[in-house]
């Protein structure tokens, strides 16, 4: 079984993110990149299947500016077997990243699709939902446990009341959550053998998808800063402070 | 993010991995491993299987092909999350490089393999009681009897020396032809008649144990590294790696005391205002961060020089002199921006003092590295 895992590149999670000066989004320049800490669980779960005798192939996509070989090296690195790059300079929303993924499925013909459940600088959690519905294929999100059986996947995933098994006719596609598996630690020699592997590059053009924003972003601001709290002398007060000033009842 | 002169993009993803490893199971532990001595070589086969041990060593013999800059990287970022642990890992280069460097291919294939996978830590024994800055004092004794040679001597501030594999020992085989007398040997750790003593006390990197060892113990002669005589310039050629590999330690531990001391004067508020506000304090950072840089970089100019093959003994004095002297000016100025809560062992700021005052000693002290570069120059 051949599967494809989708990685973004974004801001590292230790940066504290900054907005630019002029709201027009978040500061970029000279700012840690990595790769998305869930399509890294993706990855992970991709290569562990691999390493199972489940999967055949493992093959990263990644859709963004030249940079993003340095994401898809790493999940070589991670044990991907090969990787492809559809290069754009243009700011890629969920709906198109989504097209692109599903003219690079219609070209490979993986029979899963691992995401991560979301990407930790938009947010959105909207593109594997709509590389599913595009394809018309069944999807699994925010997976805790991905199990093949008898040509079924089955996918437990968290939701409010606790845990959902579904099971799933492949081809499918799957979001990784949290807990789905803590991916591994690089090996240094991993690093260098990822340099032979092969890396494609592509382009939207090559594969026949207009991908211009049909969202527009008006602007980008800080949160607002908390404000200070303050002590209060006895339960009275409390009490108060908030009937009268938080007017909490 | 841009980089320093010279560091390329696998440099980065080398340190990077390194990194990660370093911040998720060295730097929680690091505080704890001061507090108790925790002895660091217990992260060894961790280490080696990230592929750290070997990370010094050629592909051939169980390396990975990085380039001297990530090397350096990797272990500064060992270093900002735990000195101890890098001090341990440098322990174990010397005694690997001194079989690369001093070695023919035979003995090479017979360690190094096992050095880089984890199965046998290294320990590198040069010092003496009466023999530090001058090795060519050693009177470690090493006589021909048959196919052995006996082994008989003191070495002193081995570290490793407990939980070693092997240890490559210098001592005299001709005791009148100075620093020519001078033979490398690798001895079995478990080889009958080696004694190590309970570990030193410590002021710093104090889970990375130094011990006297005693020998009275025979050694093969296959287990000699090069030619009879051939061993101080094995430890002269050793040491121009190893003082790079203090350099990176250096730059490791100051990068850890200067992000603190950046983050507490932006945090901390005298007088109703962040520290960071008051030009004593900025003028503080501004000297920390021009020495780290200025360290950096003639660290980094010193690995370029390894790496392109040129001789580079003053670049690696130059940068271990100017690396370990800023890690002592960095720490202690990054405990002083902390004030009171500085001098407490509940903040690392102290650990970080003392865990960066060995550096301006071991593998030559400030004083040699004057002398290293001064001879390159009138010699």
């Amino acid at each position: 079984m051949k599967v494809m895992v989708a990685v973004k590149r974004v801001v590292d999670f230790n940066v504290k993110v900054r907005c630019k000066a002029d709201g027009s989004g978040v500061e970029l320049a000279n700012v840690k990149m990595a790769m998305n800490p869930f399509d890294e669980i993706a990855v992970e779960e991709a290569v562990r299947l691999k390493e199972a005798g489940i999967a055949s192939e493992v093959v990263a996509v990644s859709l963004g500016a030249k940079p993003c070989e340095e994401t898809l090296r790493t999940a070589l690195a991670m044990g991907a077997d090969r990787a492809i790059l559809v290069e754009s300079d243009s700011e890629l929303q969920p709906l198109a990243v989504a097209k692109l993924l599903m003219a690079v499925v219609e070209r490979e013909a993986p029979q899963l699709v691992l995401l991560g459940k979301q990407a930790i600088d938009d947010d959105a959690n909207q593109t594997g939902q709509m590389l599913a519905a595009l394809l018309g294929w069944p999807q699994g999100t925010f997976a805790s446990r991905v199990e093949l059986s008898e040509g079924q996947l089955k996918v437990t995933r968290e939701i409010d009341g606790g845990l959902e098994t579904l099971a799933l006719a492949l081809p499918a596609i799957v979001t990784a959550d949290l807990r789905l598996n803590e991916p591994r630690y690089v090996k240094l020699p991993s690093i260098m053998a990822a340099k032979k592997k092969p890396l494609a590059v592509i382009t939207p053009q090559d594969l026949g998808v207009d991908v211009a924003p049909r969202l527009k972003q008006l602007k980008v601001a800080e949160p607002a800063p908390r404000r200070a709290g303050g002590q209060v002398g006895s339960v009275a007060e409390l009490v108060s402070k908030l009937k009268n000033e938080a007017k909490v009842f | 993010m841009s980089e320093r002169l010279g560091i390329t993009e696998d440099d980065r993803a080398i340190a990077d991995a390194v990194a990660r490893f370093a911040q998720n199971e060295l730097a929680p532990q690091a505080h704890i491993v001061d507090r108790d001595e925790i002895r660091t070589t217990r992260y060894a086969s961790q280490l080696a299987e990230l592929g750290v041990m070997g990370m010094n060593l050629p592909e051939r013999w169980g390396g990975i092909g990085a380039s001297p800059a990530a090397l350096i990287l990797s272990i500064a970022e060992i270093a900002k999350a735990c000195g101890s642990t890098a001090s341990m890992i440098g322990a174990h280069y010397l005694a690997t490089d001194s079989i690369l460097i001093g070695g023919d291919d035979m003995i090479r294939d017979r360690y190094l393999p096992d050095a880089a996978s984890g199965a046998k830590l290294g320990a590198f024994a040069l010092t003496e009681p009466g023999a530090g800055s001058n090795p060519a004092g050693m009177i470690t004794r090493a006589e021909r009897e048959g196919e052995h040679y006996r082994l008989r001597g003191v070495k002193q501030f081995i570290s490793n020396a407990d939980d070693a594999g092997f240890i490559v020992v210098y001592a005299k085989t001709d005791p009148n032809a100075g620093t020519r007398g001078i033979s490398a040997f690798v001895v079995d750790r478990h080889t009958p008649g080696i004694t190590v003593s309970a570990p030193e006390k410590l002021m710093g990197i104090r889970g990375a144990p130094a011990h006297e060892v005693t020998f009275d113990c025979l050694v093969p002669v296959a287990n000699r590294l090069g030619e009879e005589g051939a061993g101080f310039y094995t430890a002269m050629k050793v040491l121009d790696n190893s003082r790079l590999d203090v350099a990176a330690t250096s730059l490791g531990l100051s990068e850890a005391a200067l992000a603190a001391a950046v983050a507490w004067a932006k945090e901390r508020k005298v007088g109703g205002e962040p520290l960071a506000n008051k030009q004593g304090i900025q003028w503080m950072l501004a000297d920390m961060k021009l020495r780290l840089e200025a360290a950096w970089l003639i660290t980094l100019q010193a690995a370029a020089k390894r790496g392109a093959g040129e001789k580079f003994s003053d670049y690696s004095a130059m940068a271990k002199l100017c690396a370990s002297e800023a890690a002592g000016f960095i720490t202690d100025t990054a405990l002083q921006v902390h004030g009171g809560y500085g001098f407490t062992r509940e903040l690392p700021l102290e650990r970080l003092v003392r865990d960066a005052r060995i550096l301006r000693i071991y593998e030559g002290a400030s004083e040699i590295q004057r002398t290293v570069i001064a001879r390159a120059m009138v010699a």
